[in-house]
C-alpha cells in the first residue's frame, strides 16, 4: 500500500506555476531523491508533502487520507504524528541544549522524556554532546541533532531539505550512513536536493525542472548497504 | 557601495529601522515635552500665584520715612501724595511686561450715613491706562479686580468701572454691610474731610480679613473726597519675579554696591528688587518695597515647584534615554546574522560599525525630528489643559534634544557595536548566534 | 501532565537564562517603565501634601478674633487650638495690641509669642535677632526710622493709666504719678525697659509695630487681659478648613474663627494647578514609556519569528506556542514590576526629599497595581508580534533568510 499519492497537484503564485499537474506515488518504506535545479519547484512539492503548504488544485493523499481537505488544526496533528522534518538550516533553538532540542519535539508530540531522547542522540552518534547548546556543536553534529528530532516521534517519513547543504564531505557522509541506516530499519524518507551526490544514493530518483516531473525512475545503483 | 549598502538595509530593514525611529521619537517627545514645560513651568505658576494679590508696594518717598501714628497726632500734617498720571510710567520700565497689574489706592476716614466712622479706599477697578510719554502710547487695562482675586461678591455685582461710568458707585465689605444693613443697590451717604458723596452699592464682598469692614469706590470719588484731586496716597503692584538668590540679596542692601557686570545682571534679571528699583527710577518721588508675605513665598514656591519638575523631567529623560538605547541594542543584535556575512566577504570592523551608525543616525534623526513636533504639541495639551495658555517654545530645547538624541543613540549603540566586534562569522553562520 | 508541565518551565527558564543579553534589555526597559509609574505615582500623590506645607509660608490662613467685643482667653484659645490634627497644625500665634508711647511718641506694641511668629509668619525679615528672652524687642522697619531706632539700641515704653487707689500699685517697681492740674485725676506713669533686638521688615502695616514678649506687655500694663487676635496656620485645603471652623466655633463660642481668604483661596486655586500639571505630566510620560515599553517587547518577540516557525513546523499549536511566549513575558513583567516598584519609591523619595526634605509617603496599594501594570503591559505587548508570527506559515519563515 502506498504512504503517499499526489494525483495532479498544481501550485500557482501568482502568474508563476511552480508546480503543474505533479502525480507522485510514494510507498512504505521507500527512499526517494527529489532532483532539479534551483527554481525547479522541489521547495513547493516538499512544502506540500510536509502537509506546511497546500496546493492549489489536485490531491495529497497521505496514508489514505486526502490531507488537502482537512483543517489547518488536523493537518498540523497530522503532520506531527507523520512525518520528521530536516532542514538544511538545521533550525536549532539556539537556547536550548542538544537534548532539550530533540526534548521539544516530543514535548509538542506527546510527552517529553529526556532517557528516549538521549536514546536518539545516541543513535546518531551524539550521546556525549547532548548538554551543549548549538553554537558549541559542528555543522555535522548540528545537523544530527536535527535528524534526531526528525526520527524522536518514530515518524512514518523523514522528509529532509538539502539536509547536506551546509556540510562538508566527511559530515555529509556520515548523515547518508544514518540515512541507509534509516532505510534499513523500514523508514520512509525524501531526500530534496540538488546534489547528484546525495540524490546518487536514493531507492529511487525524482527530476523536476520548470515545475514538471521530467523523470521518475528506480536507481540502478542503488545498494541496500554493506 | 556604502550608500548602496544603507540604501539597500532601509529597503529591507526598514520595518526595524521604522522601530528604531519610533522609540527615538517617543524619546525625544517626552524629552520635548518636559523640557518646555519644565523652562516655562516657573512663568506659569508665577502667573497663578499672582491670584495672592500684589507683591510690591509704591508709597510716596516722604511717607516712607513718616510715622502714619505720627500724622494722627498733628492732624493737619500733609499727607503726601503721589501724581496719578506717574502711575503709567510703570508701563515703560524694563520689566514693564512682567507687571501684571496695578491700581492706586487711597484710603481715608469717612463718615458712614452721618454715623459711625469707617475705613473707605479709592482705587481703579478695571481701569482704561493710556499713557504717552516720547510719542509712544502704552495701554492697559488695570486695577484692584485682579489684585482682590479672593473676592467673594455675595450679592450684587462687582463694579464696572468701565461700564458704569463716572462715579457714584462703590463695593461695601460683607461686615461692614452686616453691621449696616446695607445691600447691594442701597444708597449710601459718605462725609469725608473735604466733601460727600452719594454712592450706590452696587455689591458685597467678602474677603475674609479686616476689609471686610471697609468701602470701596473709585479713585476719583475719594480723591473728592480727601481733597487731592490727580493724587493717590499708595499703589500696589502684582509683577512676575524671579526668586531671590545672593546677587538679589546684595543689591536689596544697596544695588552701589554691586560691579559693573553684577549690576546689569541685577537689573536686567526680574528680581523684586531689580523692579523696585526701576520703578523707583521712574517716579523718583515713591519708594517702592516688596511685599516680604507675597513676594518671600512666591519665590519659596517657585523653586520647590521647578525643582519638582526638573527632577520629574530628569526621570523621563533617563527612562527615555534608556528605552532607545534599548531598542538600538536590540536592534543591531537582531542583524548579527546579516552582519557577520559582510565580515565573512571580508568588510573591515570599522566599514560595518560606519556601517550601523550610520543607519541607526539616519533613523534617529527621523525619529527625533518628528518626536520634537510630537512633544511641542504633547507641551501644549498640557499648557492648554493645566493653565489655559500655550507654553512657550525655547530654542534651547531643539538644541538640548538634538543633543541628547545623537549622544543617547551612538550611547545605545556601544553595547551593540562591541558586540559587533566580537563577532566570529563562522559562529553566527553555523547557526548559533 | 507532570512531565509536560516540567519541560514547558525548562523550556522557558532556558529562554530567560540562555538568552541573557536580550532578556536582560527586554527586563530593563520594563524596570524603567515600572519605576516611572511608581515613582510618578507616588509622587503624584504626595504632592498635595507636601506643596500645601509649602504654602505655609505665606503664613497663617485662620485667624482668630474675640466673637464679642472682650478678648480671647488662655483657655479657649487651648480649647480652640485642640480642633485641630496636630500633623496638620503647624502652629499659632496670638497677638495682643496696647497703645503705649515711646519718647513721647504714641506707638503700638504688641506682645506676642516668637517662637510661634517663625511658624505663622515665616516671612518675616528681620536685621538683628529675633527676640529670645523678656526685655528684648522686634521694631518695626517703619516705626524704627521714626523713632530713631537701630539694633542695639535701649528704648522705654511707657503705658500711663488713671488711679483711683494707690494702693493697687504696691509691689509695683518703676512707676511715677503725676497728677492732671487740671481735673485733680491721678495718672500712673508706668515705664519698662526694652532692648532692641532686631527690625522687622515685612513691606506690610506689620513695619509699623514694636514687638515684644506676652509676659512684657502684661508687666507693662498691669493686667493679663488675653488675646486680640491669634494667627493660625494649618497645613490643609480650603474645604478641610471650613470643616475645622464649624468645629471650632461649636466648641469654643467666645472665638470667632476665620479663614483668611486671600491665603486659602489662592492656595487652592494654585494647588489644584499644580495638581493638575503633575497629573497630566505623569499621564503622558507614562502612556510614552508604555509604549517604549511595548516597542522593546515586540522587538525582542519580533526576532524569534524563525523559532515560532519552527516551533510550528514541529507540530505546535497556535495556543501552546502563545502560552510559552506569553509566559515568558509575563515572568518578565512581574519581575520587572517588583524591581521597577521599589526602585520606583526609591525614586520618589530621592526627589521628596531633595524637593520637599521630607520623606515620601510609601503607598503600598501603589505596589500591586505597578505590578499588575507591567505585568499586563508585557502581556499585550507580547501578545500583538506572537500572534502576528503563529498567523505566518512556517515555511516561509523557515526558507527565507
Amino acid at each position: 500500500m502506498s504512504l503517499l499519492e499526489l494525483k495532479d497537484v498544481s501550485k500557482v503564485y501568482g502568474e508563476l506555476h511552480a508546480l503543474e499537474k505533479a502525480n507522485l506515488k510514494v510507498d512504505k518504506g521507500e527512499w526517494i531523491a527529489i532532483m532539479g535545479p534551483s527554481g525547479s519547484g522541489k521547495s513547493t512539492m516538499m512544502n506540500i508533502i510536509g502537509c506546511m503548504d497546500r496546493p492549489s488544485s489536485g490531491q495529497v493523499i497521505f496514508d489514505g487520507r486526502d490531507i488537502t481537505k482537512e483543517s489547518r488544526k488536523k493537518l498540523t496533528e497530522f503532520h506531527r504524528d507523520k512525518i520528521g522534518l530536516v532542514f538544511q538550516q538545521f533550525h536549532l533553538i539556539n537556547y536550548l541544549n542538544a537534548v532539550e532540542n530533540v526534548m521539544v519535539a516530543q514535548y509538542y508530540h506527546s510527552m517529553p522524556d529526556e532517557k528516549e531522547a538521549l536514546e536518539a542522540l545516541e543513535r546518531v552518534g551524539l550521546k556525549d554532546r547532548a548538554r551543549h547548546l548549538p553554537s558549541q556543536l559542528s555543522g555535522g553534529e548540528q545537523q544530527r541533532v536535527c535528524i534526531a528530532r526528525a526520527l524522536i516521534n518514530s515518524p512514518e517519513l523523514i522528509l529532509a531539505d538539502e539536509p547536506t547543504g551546509n556540510l562538508d564531505e566527511a559530515n555529509e557522509n556520515i548523515v547518508l550512513d544514518i540515512f541507509r541506516q534509516l532505510h534499513k530499519e523500514g523508514t520512509s524518507l525524501i531526500v530534496v536536493t540538488h546534489d547528484p551526490e546525495v540524490g546518487e544514493v536514493a531507492q529511487r530518483i525524482v527530476r523536476l525542472d520548470h515545475g514538471k516531473i521530467i523523470s521518475d525512475k528506480k536507481n540502478e545503483s542503488f545498494s541496500e548497504g554493506e | 557601495m556604502f550608500f548602496r549598502m544603507i540604501r539597500g538595509t532601509f529597503l529591507r530593514q526598514w520595518k526595524k529601522l521604522l522601530m528604531i525611529a519610533l522609540t527615538v521619537a517617543l524619546g525625544a517627545s517626552i524629552a520635548t515635552a518636559m523640557l518646555n514645560v519644565m523652562l516655562d513651568v516657573g512663568d506659569k505658576i508665577n502667573e497663578e500665584l499672582k491670584t495672592y494679590g500684589s507683591n510690591i508696594t509704591v508709597v510716596p518717598q516722604s511717607e516712607a520715612v513718616m510715622n502714619k501714628l505720627y500724622d494722627v497726632e498733628n492732624d493737619e500734617a500733609v499727607t503726601e501724595y503721589i501724581a496719578e498720571e506717574k502711575l503709567g510710567e510703570l508701563l515703560t520700565i524694563f520689566w514693564a511686561n512682567n507687571i501684571t497689574d496695578f491700581a492706586p489706592v487711597t484710603d481715608t476716614t469717612v463718615t458712614l450715613n452721618g454715623g459711625d466712622e469707617v475705613t473707605l479706599v479709592g482705587s481703579w477697578f478695571d481701569h482704561h491706562l493710556e499713557f504717552t510719554k516720547k510719542g509712544t502710547t502704552y495701554q492697559r487695562d488695570t486695577g484692584i479686580i485682579n489684585l482682590r482675586s479672593w473676592w467673594d461678591v455675595t450679592s450684587g455685582k462687582m463694579l464696572d468701572e468701565q461700564k458704569q461710568s463716572g462715579d457714584g458707585y462703590a463695593m461695601v465689605g460683607s461686615e461692614l454691610a452686616a453691621q449696616h444693613n446695607i445691600s447691594a443697590g442701597d444708597k449710601i451717604t459718605v462725609k469725608g474731610e473735604k466733601g460727600s458723596e452719594q454712592l450706590v452699592v452696587t455689591g458685597i464682598y467678602e474677603s475674609g480679613d479686616d476689609e471686610d469692614k471697609y468701602i470701596y469706590t473709585t479713585l476719583s470719588a475719594a480723591q473728592r473726597l480727601t481733597g487731592s484731586t490727580g493724587y493717590f496716597k499708595k499703589a500696589e503692584v502684582s509683577a512676575i519675579t524671579s526668586p531671590d538668590d545672593e546677587l538679589a540679596v546684595r543689591a536689596a542692601k544697596d544695588p552701589s554696591l554691586l560691579s559693573g557686570d553684577e549690576y546689569d545682571l541685577w537689573y536686567c534679571t526680574a528680581y523684586v528688587s531689580s523692579i523696585c528699583f526701576q520703578i523707583q527710577e521712574a517716579i523718583p518721588e515713591a519708594n517702592a518695597s516688596a511685599v516680604r508675605q507675597i513676594a518671600d513665598s512666591e519665590g519659596k514656591i517657585l523653586e520647590k515647584t521647578e525643582l519638582l519638575m526638573t527632577l520629574i523631567s530628569i526621570m523621563s529623560l533617563i527612562g527615555a534615554t534608556l528605552g532607545i538605547s534599548n531598542l538600538v541594542t536590540s536592534g543591531v543584535m537582531e542583524r548579527s546574522q546579516e552582519l557577520a556575512l559582510l565580515k565573512a566577504v571580508g568588510a573591515t570592523n570599522g566599514q560595518i560599525t560606519r556601517l550601523v551608525l550610520t543607519e541607526i543616525l539616519s533613523a534617529a534623526i527621523v525619529g527625533a525630528a518628528a518626536g520634537f513636533f510630537m512633544g511641542y504639541a504633547f507641551a501644549q495639551i498640557i499648557g492648554r489643559t493645566v493653565f489655559d495658555s500655550a507654553v512657550e517654545m525655547s530654542g534651547m530645547v531643539a538644541f538640548i534634544v538634538a543633543v541628547l538624541i545623537i549622544a543617547v543613540t551612538l550611547f545605545g549603540s556601544i553595547p551593540a557595536v562591541r558586540m559587533l566586534l566580537r563577532l566570529r562569522p563562522s559562529e553566527v553562520l553555523h547557526g548559533g548566534h | 501532565m507532570n512531565k509536560k508541565r516540567r519541560m514547558f518551565v525548562r523550556m522557558v527558564t532556558a529562554s530567560l537564562v540562555r538568552r541573557r543579553s536580550r532578556m536582560i534589555v527586554a527586563l530593563l526597559a520594563i524596570i524603567v517603565g515600572a519605576t516611572i509609574l511608581s515613582g510618578l505615582g507616588m509622587i503624584y500623590f504626595d504632592v498635595p501634601r507636601q506643596m500645601s506645607a509649602q504654602f505655609r509660608s505665606y503664613g497663617a490662613n485662620i485667624i482668630f478674633t474675640p466673637s464679642d467685643d472682650g478678648y480671647i482667653d488662655k483657655d479657649s484659645l487651648e480649647k480652640g487650638i485642640s480642633c485641630f490634627s496636630k500633623e496638620q497644625l503647624e502652629g499659632y500665634t496670638p497677638y495682643r495690641y496696647e497703645n503705649t508711647s515711646i519718647h513721647n511718641i504714641p506707638v503700638t506694641l504688641a506682645g506676642t509669642d516668637f517662637s510661634g511668629v517663625l511658624k505663622t509668619s515665616p516671612y518675616w525679615h528681620i536685621n538683628g535677632s529675633m527676640p529670645s528672652s523678656d526685655g528684648e524687642a522686634l521694631i518695626g522697619a517703619k516705626a524704627a526710622e521714626k523713632l530713631g531706632i537701630s539694633v542695639g539700641d535701649s528704648i522705654s515704653a511707657q503705658n500711663s493709666f488713671e488711679v483711683t487707689d494707690e494702693t493697687d500699685l504696691t509691689g509695683i517697681p518703676d512707676y511715677e504719678i503725676y497728677t492732671d492740674p487740671e481735673t485733680g485725676e491721678k495718672y500712673c506713669d508706668h515705664m519698662l525697659e526694652l532692648k532692641a533686638a532686631g527690625i522687622l521688615e515685612t513691606g506690610g502695616s506689620e513695619e509699623e509695630y514694636i514687638y515684644v514678649t506676652l509676659a512684657d506687655i502684661q508687666s507693662l500694663t498691669l493686667s493679663d487681659r488675653g488675646y486680640d487676635i491669634v494667627e493660625v496656620s494649618v497645613a490643609a485645603m480650603q474645604d478641610e478648613l471650613k470643616d475645622y471652623l464649624k468645629q471650632v466655633g461649636e466648641k469654643t463660642p467666645d472665638i470667632s474663627a476665620r479663614l483668611v481668604k486671600r491665603v486659602t483661596a489662592s492656595e487652592s486655586t494654585v494647588l489644584t494647578k499644580l495638581e493638575a500639571l503633575v497629573l497630566i505630566v505623569t499621564i503622558v510620560v507614562l502612556a510614552l514609556t508604555m509604549i517604549c515599553v511595548a516597542t522593546t517587547m515586540t522587538a525582542v518577540i519580533a526576532e524569534r519569528r524563525k523559532e515560532i516557525g519552527l516551533r510550528k513546523a514541529l507540530g505546535a499549536q497556535n495556543s501552546s506556542i502563545m502560552a510559552e511566549f506569553l509566559s515568558e513575558g509575563l515572568v518578565l513583567g512581574g519581575v520587572g514590576g517588583i524591581a521597577g516598584s521599589l526602585l520606583g519609591f526609591v525614586f520618589a523619595d530621592i526627589v521628596s526629599m531633595n524637593v520637599f526634605s521630607s520623606p515620601i509617603t510609601f503607598r503600598p496599594l501603589l505596589l500591586p497595581i505597578t505590578i499588575a501594570a507591567s505585568v499586563i503591559v508585557t502581556g499585550l505587548a507580547c501578545m500583538i508580534p506572537i500572534k502576528s508570527a503563529v498567523e505566518v506559515d512556517p515555511a516561509l519563515v523557515l526558507k527565507g533568510e
